[in-house]
Formats: structure tokens, sequence, C-alpha cells
């Protein structure tokens, strides 16, 4: 495996190098796929690592994106006597755009870096290259682990934000504006449907979200310069590249599901 | 990785738990499927409607304001000008008398529209799957607001009317399509308004019901304005003459529209707009 992505002064041809060295490794990432298999125990631990132990930073974020969305949408709509339909906003720009893209990019600052790090550190310090001496595949072991398992975690991350965000709204709405319970709930299950608000909105965006970020995570890992300074980069490039691609991905998935 | 393995097995079953669990919560207490729990349970009834305006599959349908069932399908009723619509309501409510009246209502001024039923005081039930003879369509917003103006109700008489003529010196804003009522009711509509170029009055053509054929040739055609700042329309006030007004006659008594501005100018100064001007103006 080429690890490192071909050196080259010009910005576009270095961008160009990088996703198709980026497009190359999720081929062999999805080749290792059956042999990492062996290491389902390792999936589990990354799980933990990436999908648990993220759970409180996404919780309380999602609670006060729910809380501070409603408050800002009760002041709006009360101009035009609206606010009984503010539940449901909540809920629909919660489960279409805000719930996905906020999990994900939290997910790439939490889960992301780490995994960057971790493994440029093992490069760094040559135990991926021991691993291939011990005839042990470092993709199989290392990186399809990380991968498989924030695929996994992203999805359920962004179900349980969305619900946290839910309760947020829930909170500020009815127990402190004083908008009717019922109202908020029949205005809700009035307009949410569930195929293309949470299996196309929450699930399928991030699933895609999950995909991407876990790739260019384990990606930037893998490719990083064996040196200090090289990990801090590639920890850098994970955040930045992860977020751009986050939301010009959530263009292009909103356009073809809408 | 200080912690033995089996812990990172149980907290991440716990995770993909909590996961699984928010989705389930999603799913089936903030969407729409939190409104069929009751399905296939039901009673089912159809209505058809001239018009439907914006109902949807899955409106509610609601009896005295609560919720008792939904809308399930909507189609065009085969080979006539109405739509079918099957109502699937909760069994517990199936005593819905045969003479109930179905309507398409709007919650509020800008919400959805759903189907309300007006219970009947027939002593026969309505049997499951069939059919709510009695039906009020949706009232489109314009209609309601051309009722509202008094510019509405206005019947397009296509083949079922005839027209008669009538000569006013002024229409003041009488516009083709404007009603024309006898006795506050809509019987027809202006057809055709234009300046008569001999004559040097306005020609108005009124298009009548052809149910209303007994009114007196005799009858006086006047303009007048639907409240102040209503749309004007054509009264007709009947006469005592034996014979009819028939297709194509003329209507001999017209009175023409009233200018708001020369009535209150003789309000004001006894029909003498002009003359005093700097009176007015200096009372003001």
């Amino acid at each position: 495996m080429n690890a490192r992505a071909p050196q080259s002064r010009n910005v576009v041809t270095q961008s160009l190098a990088q996703i198709g060295a980026c497009g190359l490794f999720l081929l062999t990432l999805l080749a290792a796929v059956p042999r990492s298999f062996r290491y389902l125990r390792e999936t589990t631990r990354q799980l933990w690592f990436v999908g648990a132990m993220s759970l409180t930073i996404i919780m309380v974020c999602g609670l006060f994106v729910g809380m501070v969305l409603m408050l800002q949408l009760y002041h709006v709509l009360s101009i035009f006597g609206g606010t009984s339909a503010s539940g449901m906003v909540v809920a629909l720009s919660v489960y279409r755009e805000l719930g996905p893209v906020v999990t994900a990019l939290l997910f790439a600052g939490r889960a992301g870096t780490a995994v960057t790090a971790e493994i440029g550190l093992m490069r760094a310090t040559d135990q991926i290259s021991a691993m291939e001496m011990m005839a042990v595949d470092p993709v199989a072991y290392v990186a399809t682990p990380r991968f498989l398992a924030g695929l996994i975690a992203m999805p359920l991350l962004c179900c349980v934000f969305c619900a946290m965000a839910i309760f947020g709204g829930h909170l500020v709405g009815v127990t402190w504006l004083g908008i009717d319970n019922g109202t908020f709930w029949s205005n809700m299950t009035a307009q949410v449907d569930v195929h293309t608000d949470i299996v196309n909105g929450v699930l399928l965006k991030s699933l895609a979200f999950g995909a991407v970020v876990s790739l260019i995570a384990v990606f930037q890992g893998f490719t990083t310069p064996p040196t200090s300074e090289g990990v801090a980069y590639a920890t850098t490039r994970t955040v930045v590249a992860s977020s751009i691609a986050i939301l010009a991905l959530d263009f292009v998935l909103t356009a073809f599901l809408m | 990785m200080s912690q033995p393995r089996s812990s990172y097995a149980v907290g991440t079953g716990l995770f993909i738990v909590l996961g699984f669990a928010a989705l389930a919560y999603l799913a089936t207490q903030t969407s729409s499927v939190a409104n069929n729990v009751r399905q296939g349970d039901s009673y089912d009834v159809s209505a058809q409607f001239t018009n439907i305006g914006q109902l949807k599959e899955r409106a509610p349908v609601k009896i005295a304001g609560v919720r008792v069932g939904q809308v399930q399908s909507i189609t065009l009723a085969p080979g006539r000008d109405a739509a079918e619509v099957k109502l699937s309501i909760d069994k517990r409510y199936d005593h819905i008398p045969q003479d109930s009246v179905a309507t398409i209502f709007t919650s509020g001024l800008l919400g959805d529209q759903y189907v309300g039923i007006d219970y009947g005081s027939a002593k026969q039930m309505v049997a499951a799957g069939g059919t709510l003879a009695r039906t009020k369509s949706s009232q489109p917003l314009e209609e309601m607001l051309g009722k509202f103006f008094g510019a509405g109700g206005v019947v397009d008489n296509i083949g079922g009317s005839y027209t008669v003529k009538a000569d006013f010196t002024n229409v003041g804003a009488l516009s083709a399509g404007a009603p024309v009522k006898m006795a506050g009711v809509v019987i027809g509509s202006v057809q055709s308004v234009r300046a008569d170029p001999t004559k040097l009055n306005a020609e108005v053509i009124l298009a009548i019901d052809k149910r209303y054929d007994q009114i007196p040739d005799d009858s006086a055609a006047a303009v007048f304005t639907s409240g102040l700042i209503g749309s004007q329309y054509v009264a007709i006030q009947p006469g005592g003459s034996p014979d009819v007004l028939k297709n194509g006659d003329e209507m001999i008594l017209t009175q023409s529209a009233m200018q708001l501005e020369d009535l209150i100018g003789k309000f004001l100064v006894n029909g003498s707009p002009s003359d005093k001007k700097d009176a007015g103006s200096g009372k003001q």
C-alpha cells in the first residue's frame, strides 16, 4: 500500500491527489472487511470508544440545540401568531438538517481526531510496520474496525441527538414558554413522516456522514508523515476535511433526497 | 485500555440499545406513525365531495372536534365529477346516523383541512363500508371572501340564463361578472358593460338564471354598493306589470350608481358641491 500521497506544491493537484488516494484507500478498506471479521472484539472496542464515549457530548449538545432552536422559533413565530407550529418546525429542522450535520461535526471533532492521532502515532512509532512483520494485516486490524465502528455509531448517535433535541424543545416550549403539550405533539406527528424525515433524514444522512468522517479520519491517520508534526497536521486536516465534506455532502444529499 | 474487555462489550451494548431506543422513539412517537396506531380495526365509510380543496390522505376525521379517525384514500369517483373520500373511523364510533353531514373544514385560517362529521337525527346508522350521502365540500377562500365582499356566489349559468339590457347614466365601478340580485339573492350576473356611442350612456347586459323568468317587465334595475366599501352589484326591484321580461328585452326604469362624493357633497352643502369650497375648508 502506498502510504503517502504524492508530494506536489500545487494546491489543486495536491487536493486531487488526496481525494484520489482517499478513494483508493476506501477500496482497500472495503476489501479488508471480510478479513476484519476475525477482529470483531476490536470492532466492539472501537464502537465503545467512538460511540459510547461520545454519548455525553452528543446528548448535551442535542439538548441545547433543541432548546435554543425552540427559543428562537418561539420569538419569530409569535410575530405571526404561529407558535403552535414551533414544535413541528423544531422536529423537522432537527431531523432533516441539524441532527445529522451537528452530530457529524461533533463526531469528527470528538472521535475522528482521536482515531487520526492514534493511528498516526502507531505509524510514527512503527507499530504498523511491526504488525506487518508479524503478518497481521494493519488495514484489517487497525483501519477497518475503526471505520465500521464509525459507520455503526453515527446513526445511533444521531438518533440520540435528535431525541435529546426534541426533549430540549419540549422543555423550553411546553414547560417554560407555555405552548400547549397536545398542540406540540399533534403538530409534530401531523407533519413528520417516517420515510422522508426519519429514514431519509436521520438515518441515511448520518450513515453517509459516518462513512465520510470515519474514512477521512482513518485515511489521514494512515497517510500521516511519521513525525509528531505530521500527526498534528493530520489531526487538523481530519477536522477541516471532514467539516467541508459533511457540509458539501449534506447539500448534495438534501438535493437528491427531498 | 485499562478496563477489562467485558466492560467494553457491556458499554457498547448499552450504547447500541440506547441508540435504537432513540430511533424507535423518534419513529413512533414524533412521526405520523403515532397517528395510525389503531390500524385495521376500523369502521370505514365513504363520502363524495364535489371539491376536496387541500384535503390530504391521513387528514383527521373529527366529530364534534374530537379526532375519531383519518382519511384513508382520495380517488376520483369513476365517471363522475366528484371525489370519493374513504374515511377510516375508530370502531368505537360506529354509530353515525345516515343523515349525518360530512364537511371539509379548514383548521384556522391557514391550517390543514380535515373532515368534520355533524350527526344527523336518523334512527338508521351508516353500515361499515356505506356512504355518507350528505356532504359539504371545501369552501375555497376566494369564494368565501367573495361572499363576504358581496361579489361572490355568482353561478356560471352556462346555457341556463337569459339576457336583458339596461341603460344607466352612470354605472360607477360596476364591472362584468358582478352579481345581479333580487331581494338580496343572487339571480344572475352582469355579462358586459359598455358605453353606448349614440345615447352616451352605459349599456349593461344582465344574464339572469332561467329559473327566474317571472320578473315583470316594468321592474327597475339599480346599481348598488354592498356596504360602504364593497363591490357594486345590480339590484332588480320588481314592478307590477303582468308581462314578464324575456330574452333580449330592455329594462326601462333604471337607477344609476350613487357616487360617494356626490352623496357627501349633498349631505354637507345641499347639492352644490362646488359652490362653497371656501366655507367647507374653513370649517376643517
